[in-house]
């Protein structure tokens, strides 16, 4: 069942930064988009490559490997080569954490 | 209504096609490929497809119906023979006629073929199409020594994946390093490391004399007289631009099919995009031929938008990626020449950020490991100004201020 899990402080991520999470042994990454956090799979859906070593621009990632670039808010992929969205998780602040629903 | 024909069903035709529903052209589109698949990537041939490890569907480039459901008519397997220009028809395999009002030249290239005894003697292979792919993955299914002659991008790759798949390999390359017109002796160095620390038996400085075996490829003999057993071989030297299909329509062919900035050969109503289009870049003011997977996407949207009046000059910073073992090495830019190499990073480590420079000017670059400082260094490339080497050295530089702010479209 999908529960929060407490990943890191809220303030430990400045906007425009992007941090790798494990939530169950799945690497997630978690940006802070002007105060807004945003979470989603770490792994990018075209090859096995961390998002969170890409350029994040905004609401948009790119994968540092083959440049796929998605739109961290709904996963919708923005350019090639991936083909398949990814999956993004809700997020909440609850006092000082940063909570990822998994 | 008005038909376009592409010419070519891979990655560039199939951007075109896409490219031009999505602009809302709402006339025939005839997509035509001489292989039997829809388009398919070909990057994963010399990596996991190549490795056996991916299924075919997963190459596709979209799904059947996503041509289905846009009314883009598929023509595979179908050898388009000429195009009548003054007729504005292309001429079919067979005999049939298809008219179009513009056509896009989107063949890509052939593999290059040098005339080397034994180059035909089963067991030698070369590298271009998921059929080439499956014969070679067969081959490596057999296990055994493999001789890989060329160690440019695509032999480095296959080099790379046939060691993954524990055979042994050997690899002949004629310059004294891998990837040495690309990157050059001290970038090449690494990617040499890279290859002998996984224990690929490197030969460098010499080239391949002959194939030799009975029915099949028993041994290549080198140059410097090397013989090497074997029980399969690679070759990948390169490409050269598939432009017979204008051969007689008029075409200006120099190096590919010479196009103008908005992907225009000299005869209207014919464009050309991708691997065999020689094309003006607005940027390097100069034209220049391109095989990356990017170019191939871009430059086929950049060519559909052309043909439908809404060109824009294409001025994309040329980039692509190679993987080889858990290196993701990525190139950027105009491949000129250049005086100076600047490093940010760790070669021992190989990881790591080259930049190429002429008269102060990042002409390109090249990164393992590396992808978001390489993304970061598009615009300084495009932007053509001098930098200051040590901030280009200094990885607590962040290359993003580097480039002046770009201009707003």
């Amino acid at each position: 069942m999908a529960r929060f899990v407490t990943v890191a402080k809220a303030d430990s991520i400045q906007t425009g930064q992007m941090v790798k999470v494990e939530i169950d042994n799945l690497p997630v990454a978690v940006a802070n988009v002007g105060g807004t956090f945003h979470a989603f799979d770490d792994t990018c859906t075209h090859e096995d490559c961390s998002l969170a070593d890409g350029e994040l621009v905004r609401t948009v990632v790119t994968c540092p490997c083959h440049f796929a670039e998605f739109d961290i808010r709904t996963g919708a992929v923005l350019a090639p080569p991936a083909t398949v969205p990814l999956r993004v998780y809700p997020v909440r602040v609850q006092g000082s954490d940063l909570q990822v629903e998994f | 209504m008005p038909t376009i024909a592409i010419v070519g069903a891979s990655l560039t035709g199939a951007s075109a096609a896409a490219t031009l529903r999505e602009e809302g052209f709402d006339g025939r589109v005839v997509l035509l490929g001489a292989e039997p698949q829809l388009p398919y990537d070909r990057p994963p041939l010399s990596k996991a497809y190549l490795r056996g490890g991916m299924p075919f569907e997963k190459t596709l480039l979209r799904q059947p119906e996503f041509y289905r459901e846009r009314s883009i008519e598929t023509r595979l397997g179908t050898r388009v023979v000429s195009v009548d220009a003054p007729q504005r028809a292309l001429e079919l395999e067979g005999g049939e006629r298809l008219e179009f009002d513009s056509v896009l030249i989107a063949t890509g290239g052939r593999n290059r073929r040098f005339p080397i005894p034994g180059l035909d003697l089963p067991g030698v292979y070369d590298l271009r199409t998921v059929a080439d792919a499956d014969r070679i993955r067969d081959a490596i299914a057999r296990g055994g020594r493999a001789v890989v002659v060329g160690m440019g991008f695509i032999g480095a790759e296959v080099a790379a994946s046939m060691r993954q798949c524990g055979l042994e390999v050997v690899a002949i390359e004629p310059f004294k390093t891998p990837l040495y017109r690309a990157l050059g002796a001290e970038i090449g160095a690494v990617v040499e490391g890279l290859h002998r620390d996984h224990g690929v038996d490197l030969i460098l400085g010499d080239a391949v004399a002959a194939f030799e075996g009975v029915g099949r490829v028993e041994r290549v003999v080198t140059q410097n007289g090397r013989r090497i057993e074997c029980d399969l071989a690679v070759f990948g030297l390169g490409i050269e631009p598939a432009t017979e299909v204008v051969a007689g329509a008029g075409v200006r062919i120099d190096n590919g099919i010479v196009v103008d900035q908005l992907c225009r050969t000299n005869v209207p109503g014919i464009f050309a995009a991708g691997d065999v289009a020689n094309h003006y870049h607005p940027v390097c003011a100069r034209p220049m031929r391109v095989e990356h997977w990017q170019n191939g996407v871009k430059q086929g949207a950049a060519a559909a938008r052309s043909m439908l009046g809404r060109g824009q000059p294409y001025d994309e910073v040329h980039w692509f990626w190679s993987d080889q073992y858990d290196a993701n090495i990525q190139y950027a830019g105009f491949h000129a020449a250049w005086d100076t190499v600047v490093v940010r990073g760790s070669l021992p480590e190989r990881k790591f950020l080259a930049f190429y420079l002429a008269e102060g000017r990042v002409e390109s670059a090249v990164a393992i490991n590396q992808g978001r400082d390489l993304r970061r260094t598009l615009p300084i490339i495009k932007a053509r100004v001098a930098v200051d080497p040590s901030h280009l050295a200094d990885p607590t530089v962040d290359l993003r201020t580097l480039a002046p702010a770009e201009r707003p479209a």
